[in-house]
């Protein structure tokens, strides 16, 4: 299988300044810090994890909405972070968004139509009689009327939005869509109706996508590999039904552990083994394993060194000085 | 004894410029001591509209009850004075609200917002009151209250401010606590914290609970009866387990199956319910749910019922919830059901 993007320790850190009138540095939010995965042509690789961890970060440096500080990120064959000029903006033709709130990503005072046609406009593609066209079969494509060219945004429920939003991003033909909670600004009856439309896109046009999301049931759902983040750093990858089957990292359980089950069955005779504490600050984090200061099963090597990714059998990687110690 | 609140057949109407907005449009529960009632729903449903009639919190005008009433202890909420639904708002009923950060005053001292209800409705000094605060900020898991009372909420994550929330509504120990998706802001760590925490105090005070919340495995863990509400209508109410094992009402079936499932191998596609919600402004004839169900038959716009009790406790608003023929077409369907049936078996 040859990956379609392949990222090396990718690493950004934000500078905090003492305030506005101070040129002091404050050290740094260390947003994504040295994270490693690669996505398979047509696959699609979910990434977990809570408010604050980097998943969005994350997805923003691939196509260099943010300067990654350092670290490789190789997108079919082309080094992405030497790319300049006109040669990024086509890159950036390859890898498109979707986002989380289909009432803000959406330009309220621009019709359907022009918000589809606007990525061929920036890219000099077509005229404007073939952007219309193309506007109202990619409409139709995401399962509303082709005739809703000419109409506002405010007039659809957020369902139909978000599917405007997925056309916008199929316009340019991507190979790539990084979805950024796609659903979870929306109900659960139509969570499933855009879930399924994403499946569809993808078969169709031989989409890859990454998949970020904090819902685990939808990353179980979809994707084919995940990834968990914990505080910008990577505490496990594996292929999706191995992860969720058999969750190695402490965080991982606890994240599994933590999800509320629509069974009452279930729920009455489960006693949800919580995780206690909150995420702490990414501003100067301690050394050592960042989730050592939540975690039960930390030990003094947690709070020194800092663990690597290593496979505990058949390509299931966690990050954790316990998981690989003798007597785990 | 009449039950600790009743809402009978409520009716809440908004009369706008561009219409009647039917934002609740008939729904009825009882609700007693020690129990917690789950209503789900999607946006725009009506839930929250129910919860802040119930509060006295719509503004009258735009806001209209055209219908029905809501009782608590026997006594109707809606003939009070308004000095009267004063004693009881954030006194005998509390509120918790979705979202911490725009609820709570961003300019006062945590402890002083928590003291201020204690203030008001018990007569307690200010000294007392904020002590009886710290105490509070302690009992729902703050760490070094004393100290973080004298915080602003600004300096809370949103998981600690979502406490100081339900510290609040519990300062005068309400026999009524509303919860209007209290954890929808929330990561799943901290959700889970915080549901743990209103179990854990329910079983203490002995409160009862309404959890508005769109999530179903959130009900499912916490709610012993279950409304299902949809544009703006009760469509079906009745224990948890009755509700998720034996539904009676087509969208409850489709919610249900919409969720995707882990415990079956077959990773078949999603079944979602077809079509948007409706406008509360044109509500259609009828069942307001017909348009998007599977089931639907002409007869479906002819006026509607209601709630009615199809077996004990499991009430309906569907016209055919008492046909077998009718529900065995999902029964048969559903592989939602026949999982369940055989894990029973198993």
């Amino acid at each position: 299988m040859t990956s379609l993007l392949r990222v090396d320790g990718l690493t950004k850190h934000f500078p905090v300044s003492h305030g506005v009138f101070s040129s002091r540095l404050g050290g740094s939010v260390k947003a994504v810090d040295g994270i490693s995965f690669a996505i398979g042509r047509g696959e699609t690789l979910g990434l977990v994890g809570e408010s604050g961890c980097g998943k969005s970060t994350t997805g923003r440096c691939i196509n260099r909405l943010h300067e990654p500080s350092s670290g490789s990120i190789e997108f079919d064959g082309t080094d992405v972070r030497r790319l300049r000029g006109r040669r990024l903006k086509a890159f950036r033709r390859d890898v498109q968004f979707i986002f989380q709130d289909p009432y803000a990503s959406l330009n309220p005072r621009m019709t359907f139509g022009e918000i589809m046609a606007e990525p061929l406009v920036i890219h000099g593609i077509g005229s404007r009689r073939e952007r219309q066209e193309q506007a109202k079969d990619m409409l139709k494509t995401v399962g509303l009327n082709p005739e809703h060219i000419h109409r506002y945004p405010h007039e659809f429920s957020g369902g139909q939005r978000q599917r405007v939003g997925i056309a916008r991003a199929l316009m340019l033909r991507p190979k790539m869509i990084i979805c950024d909670e796609p659903v979870s600004a929306l109900d659960v009856s139509i969570q499933a109706q855009i879930i399924n439309l994403l499946e569809e896109l993808q078969e169709e046009f031989g989409l890859t996508y990454l998949f970020i999301a904090h819902d685990l049931s939808m990353i179980r759902y979809i994707s084919d590999d995940t990834i968990v983040m914990y505080l910008g750093t990577l505490v496990e990858k594996s292929e999706t039904e191995e992860l969720f089957e058999n969750p190695l990292h402490p965080y991982t359980i606890g994240l599994l552990e933590a999800v509320p089950i629509a069974d009452p069955d279930y729920e009455k005779s489960h006693k949800h083994d919580l995780l206690s504490g909150e995420v702490p600050s990414p501003i100067n984090p301690a050394p050592g394993c960042r989730f050592s200061s939540r975690c039960k099963f930390a030990k003094e090597i947690c709070r020194k060194e800092t663990p690597v990714l290593k496979d505990a059998g058949g390509g299931h990687m966690v990050a954790c000085h316990m998981v690989h110690s003798e007597e785990w | 004894m009449p039950p600790l609140l009743e809402v009978d057949d409520l009716h809440m109407h908004f009369f706008t410029r561009d219409g009647v907005v039917k934002a609740v449009d008939g729904v009825s529960f009882t609700l007693e001591h020690g129990q917690t009632l789950g209503v789900v729903g999607e946006s725009g449903s009506g839930k929250s509209v129910t919860a802040l009639s119930i509060m006295r919190l719509i503004p009258e005008p735009p806001g209209k009850v055209v219908k029905g009433d809501i009782r608590f202890k026997g006594e109707s909420i809606l003939a009070m004075s308004e000095r009267e639904q004063r004693g009881l708002r954030g006194n005998r009923i509390a509120m918790i609200f979705q979202d911490p950060m725009t609820s709570l005053n961003p300019v006062h001292r945590v402890g002083r917002q928590i003291a201020e209800p204690l203030r008001l409705h018990k007569d307690m000094d200010r000294k007392a009151a904020w002590a009886a605060a710290v105490e509070l900020l302690a009992e729902v898991g703050i760490p070094q209250a004393r100290e973080r009372a004298r915080g602003y909420p600004h300096e809370f994550s949103g998981g600690m401010r979502q406490r100081a929330m339900i510290a609040m509504a519990l300062a005068c120990g309400p026999d009524i606590l509303i919860a209007d998706e209290p954890t929808t802001a929330l990561d799943v760590t901290i959700q889970a914290q915080i549901l743990e925490l209103m179990q854990e105090i329910q079983q203490r005070t002995k409160s009862a609970i309404i959890l508005i919340t769109h999530d179903l495995g959130v009900v499912a863990d916490m709610a012993d009866n279950i409304l299902v509400m949809y544009g703006g209508k009760a469509v079906e109410f009745g224990a948890a387990d009755d509700v998720f094992y034996r539904p009676l009402h087509p969208y409850t079936w489709g919610l249900l199956e919409s969720l995707p499932r882990h415990d079956v191998d077959d990773k078949g596609a999603l079944s979602p319910i077809k079509g948007q919600p409706p406008s509360l402004i044109n509500l259609p004839p009828g069942c307001s749910f017909a348009p998007r169900c599977a089931y639907a038959t002409r007869s479906c716009g002819d006026e509607q019922a209601g709630l009615v009790e199809m077996e004990p406790g499991h009430f309906s608003s569907c016209r055919f919830a008492g046909d077998a023929g009718f529900l065995a077409q999902f029964e048969n369907r559903s592989s939602y059901l026949s999982d369940y049936a055989q894990r029973d078996s198993q």
